[in-house]
C-alpha cells in the first residue's frame, strides 16, 4: 500500500456525461482532485502535466481505445509506472485477464455507483504494493 | 535323364494319390451295409443250392436205392428233402424279414448252419455208402462229391468260412473213408482231397474279397452320390441367397446413389490421391462447376490457395488414421470467385486389407450462418456498450442526487429522482438479465469453479440482500444451524441464484413475512431451500416457471418489478454445476424453491 493516501486522479473518458458524473463523484464523494480527458490522443501529454496517483481508462474510446493507451503509457518511462485502471461495459474475461498481466491495477464494470466509486478506487489504491 | 526321373516321381506319386483316394472312397462304405449285401448275395444264390442239392440227392437215391439197405437210402433221402425243406423255409424268411441291414450277421449265421447241414448230408452219404459201393458207383459218387464242393464255390463266395463249413462238410468224411479204405490208390486220392480243399477254399477268401471290395465300392460310390446330391443342392441354395443378397446390394447401392444425388448437400468421392471421382448435383450448384469439369481434376480446386499447405496436412492425417472427421470448416472458391466457408464431414472408405480406396466428403455452406452468428454477437455486444453506458449516466446522476453529495432537494422532487433511480435499475437489471442468458444459451460461460462452504455461501448471500429484503419489510433468516457441507461451485454464480431466488421471495411475502433458508444432505446432494409465505405458485404457471420471460401475471410484474428472467437463469446455471432446481408447495402456504448440488466429500 502506498504511503500516501490517493489525491489525485486522471481520467480518460470520451463520453461528456459520464465525465460529469465521474467528476462529481469523485469530487463530492471521494474529496479527491480530478483532470479529466475528452481526447485520448491528448492523453498522454495531460498526464504528464496533471501528475496523477492513479489514472482512470474508458476501455471504448473513439480513434484511440483504452487498451491501446494503456500500452502507451506503459511504454513511455516518465508514464510507466502509474497505476491503471479500466472502466468498462464490455470486456471478454480474456481480455482483462491479458490487461491484468500487463499490469493494470484493476477494473470497475460500468454501470458503476457514483457512491461507491471513491471507495473502489481506494480499495484498488490500498491493494498496490 | 533328368527328364526321365521326373516323370517317373510325378507318376509315382500320381499312383500314391490315386491310390489314397480310392482307399479314402472305400473307407466311407458303411461296413453294416456291406455285411447285409453280401448276405444278400448268399441268399440270392441259396435257391441254386437247394435245387442241385435236391436234383443230385434225388439221382443218388435213385441210384444207390437197389445196392444197399434200401431203409438206410430213404432215410439219407429223407435227410435232404429236411434239408431241402428247411433251407426253403429259411429263404423264404429272409425274404419276408423288413430289417435285413440290422440282422444280417444272424442271416449269415443260419445261412452257415444251413451250408453245414447240406455239406454234411453229402459227407453222410460218402461215410455210409461208399465202403460197400462197386468201383462205378464209387466213381458216380466221387464226381458227385467233386460236383457238389465245386458248385459251393460261386454259391457261397460271399462268405469264404461258409464254403469253407461246407466243404468241409462234404469231403471231411469222404477223405477219412478214402484214407481207411485199404486201397493205396484210395490213399494218394485221399491225400489230394485236402489239397485240392484248401486250393478251393483259397479261391473262396479271394471271391469274398473281390465281393467285399465291390460291395464297399458300391456303398461308396452311393455315399459320394448322395454328398454330391447334397452338394448341389446347398450350392443351389446358395446360389438363390447369393442372387437376393446381390439385388438387396444393388437396390441400397441406387438408394444410396439416389440419396447422395438428390440430398441437400455436397457430395464429392474423392480418389486417395485427391482426385475427384464423382460429385453430386448439390455439389454442381454449390460450387458453380459441372461435375465433368470436377471430376478428373484435383480437388484443390475447391479449396482455396493460401489453405492448400493446411488441406494437405488433413488429408495426410485422414489417409493415415484412416477415421473420419467432421465439422472441418474449409473455406471454398466458387467458380465465380466468391468464397464460401463450407462445414465438411470426411470419410475414408478402406477396404479388407485396410488400404484407403476412396474418401466421401460431404459439406454444406455454413457461410450464412457464420455470419449471422458474427452479427449476433456483434448485436449483443453493442447491446450491452450502448444500453449501459447512457444508463450509466442516468443511474449515476440519479444516485448522487439521492444520496444528498448534492445539497438537499426539494422532498417531492426527491421521491420523482428515486422513482426515476428504481426503474433505471430495473431497465439495467433486465439488460444485465438478456445478456446474461443469451451468454449462458451460446454457451459462452465459462464457470470459475472452486472447492467452497456452503454455510458460508449462505451466510454471505444474507448479508448481501439484508437491504433488498428490507425494501419489501421483509427478513431473512437462516432456519436452524447451517451444516458445514462442502460443493465445487462457481461462487460468483451461485451467489446470483441465490440473489435471484432471495429477491423473488422477497417480492412476493406479504410485508414484515419471514423467509427462511435451509440447507440439508439430500442423497449424495447438498439442498439448499428458500421458504416463503407467498401466495403459492398458480397451478396454470407451474409447467413454465424456468422458462424466459415469465411472471405468473403482468400485475406482478408491473407491482414486484423484475425480468422474469431470473428462475430459467437460475436454472441454466445451477445445471451448468451439475446440480438440479425446483419447488415444492409449503405446508400452510408459501412456496419453497430449491437447488441441490452434488456434495464433496472432505
Amino acid at each position: 500500500m502506498p504511503a500516501r493516501p490517493l489525491n489525485r486522479i486522471c481520467y480518460v473518458e470520451d463520453d461528456e456525461d459520464i465525465q460529469r458524473i465521474v467528476r462529481m463523484s469523485l469530487e463530492r464523494v471521494g474529496k479527491m482532485t480530478v483532470a479529466v480527458v475528452g481526447d485520448p490522443t491528448q492523453a498522454i501529454a495531460m498526464i504528464t502535466e496533471f501528475n496523477p496517483d492513479l489514472v482512470m481508462l474508458d476501455w471504448m474510446m473513439p480513434v484511440m481505445d483504452g487498451p491501446t493507451l494503456f500500452r502507451q503509457l506503459k511504454l513511455r518511462p516518465e508514464t510507466s509506472a502509474l497505476p491503471v485502471v479500466f472502466i468498462t461495459a464490455r470486456a471478454s474475461q480474456p481480455d482483462l485477464d491479458e490487461l491484468k498481466t500487463l499490469g493494470a491495477a484493476g477494473t470497475i464494470s460500468k454501470p458503476f455507483s457514483p457512491k461507491d466509486l471513491p471507495d473502489q478506487l481506494r480499495a484498488i489504491w490500498a491493494a498496490l504494493p | 535323364m533328368n527328364h526321365s526321373t521326373t516323370a517317373n516321381g510325378t507318376n509315382t506319386g500320381l499312383e500314391v494319390s490315386t491310390h489314397a483316394v480310392e482307399a479314402e472312397i472305400r473307407d466311407r462304405a458303411d461296413p453294416q451295409q456291406v455285411l447285409a449285401d453280401r448276405v444278400a448275395q448268399l441268399y440270392r444264390q441259396m435257391p441254386i443250392a437247394i435245387a442241385a442239392t435236391f436234383i443230385a440227392g434225388l439221382i443218388a437215391t435213385f441210384e444207390l436205392q437197389g445196392r444197399w439197405l434200401k431203409e438206410l437210402v430213404l432215410i439219407w433221402w429223407g435227410l435232404v428233402v429236411a434239408y431241402s425243406v428247411a433251407a426253403s423255409l429259411l429263404l423264404y424268411a429272409y425274404h419276408r424279414s423288413a430289417d435285413k441291414v440290422t440282422t444280417a450277421p444272424e442271416w449269415l449265421r443260419w445261412l452257415g448252419i444251413a451250408a453245414l447241414g447240406n455239406g454234411a448230408s453229402w459227407g453222410l452219404a460218402g461215410g455210409v455208402f461208399f465202403r460197400s459201393l462197386s468201383d462205378e458207383q464209387q466213381v458216380f459218387l466221387a464226381f458227385l462229391f467233386a460236383g457238389m464242393a465245386s458248385v459251393g464255390i460261386p454259391v457261397y463266395a460271399a462268405s469264404w468260412p461258409i464254403f469253407a463249413l461246407y466243404a468241409a462238410g462234404i469231403l471231411g468224411p469222404f477223405f477219412y473213408v478214402l484214407l481207411t479204405f485199404g486201397n493205396r490208390l484210395f490213399v494218394e486220392i485221399a491225400l489230394l482231397v485236402p489239397l485240392f480243399y484248401v486250393i478251393n477254399v483259397a479261391i473262396a477268401y479271394r471271391l469274398t474279397h473281390v465281393f467285399h471290395s465291390g460291395y464297399r465300392l458300391r456303398h461308396a460310390y452311393g455315399k459320394l452320390a448322395q454328398d454330391h446330391r447334397l452338394l448341389n443342392q446347398r450350392l443351389e441354395r446358395q446360389l438363390v441367397e447369393l442372387k437376393e443378397a446381390r439385388r438387396q446390394v444393388e437396390a441400397s447401392g441406387r438408394k444410396l446413389a439416389l440419396f447422395a444425388e438428390r440430398a441437400p448437400i455436397a457430395v464429392l468421392e474423392l480418389q486417395p490421391d485427391g482426385t475427384v471421382a464423382e460429385v453430386n448435383h448439390a455439389a454442381e450448384i454449390l460450387f458453380g462447376y459441372a461435375a465433368a469439369e470436377l471430376v478428373g481434376g484435383p480437388v484443390k480446386k475447391l479449396v482455396l490457395a493460401e489453405f492448400h499447405d493446411e488441406f494437405e496436412h488433413i488429408w495426410q492425417q485422414l489417409l493415415s488414421s484412416r477415421e473420419s472427421i467432421a465439422g472441418l470448416k474449409i473455406r471454398n472458391p466458387r467458380r465465380d470467385g466468391i468464397e464460401l466457408t463450407c462445414e465438411w464431414t470426411v470419410t475414408p472408405l478402406v477396404n479388407f486389407q485396410k488400404d484407403v480406396i476412396a474418401v466421401i466428403a460431404q459439406g454444406r455452406d455454413v457461410t450464412a450462418q457464420l455470419e449471422a452468428e458474427r452479427m449476433k454477437k456483434e448485436f449483443t455486444s453493442t447491446l450491452s456498450h450502448e444500453l449501459r453506458t447512457p444508463l450509466t449516466s442516468i443511474i449515476g446522476s440519479l444516485q448522487l442526487i439521492n444520496s444528498g453529495v448534492m445539497g438537499d432537494v426539494d422532498k417531492e422532487v426527491g421521491e420523482l429522482t428515486m422513482v426515476a433511480e428504481r426503474n433505471g435499475q430495473r431497465l439495467l437489471d433486465l439488460i444485465n438479465d438478456i445478456l446474461d442468458i443469451e451468454k449462458i444459451e451460446s454457451g459462452k460461460v465459462t464457470l470459475a469453479p472452486e472447492v467452497m462452504r456452503v454455510d458460508e455461501l449462505v451466510r454471505e448471500s444474507l448479508v448481501l440482500n439484508k437491504a433488498f429484503g428490507e425494501r419489501f419489510k421483509v427478513s431473512f433468516q437462516s432456519q436452524g444451524d447451517i451444516p458445514q457441507r462442502q460443493v465445487h461451485a462457481d461462487r460468483k454464480r451461485l451467489l446470483q441464484v441465490m440473489t435471484n431466488l432471495l429477491s423473488n421471495a422477497a417480492k412476493f411475502s406479504p410485508e414484515g413475512g419471514i423467509v427462511e433458508i435451509s440447507t440439508e444432505d439430500a442423497g449424495p446432494n447438498v439442498r439448499i431451500a428458500v421458504h416463503d409465505r407467498g401466495s403459492g405458485i398458480p397451478e396454470a404457471f407451474r409447467s413454465r416457471i424456468f422458462g424466459r420471460f415469465t411472471q405468473a401475471d403482468s400485475t406482478a410484474t408491473r407491482q414486484k418489478g423484475g425480468s422474469g428472467l431470473g428462475l430459467a437463469i437460475c436454472k441454466r446455471l445451477v445445471e451448468l454445476m451439475r446440480g438440479r432446481i425446483g419447488f415444492d408447495d409449503r405446508p400452510g402456504g408459501g412456496t419453497t424453491f430449491w437447488f441441490e448440488l452434488p456434495r464433496r466429500t472432505a
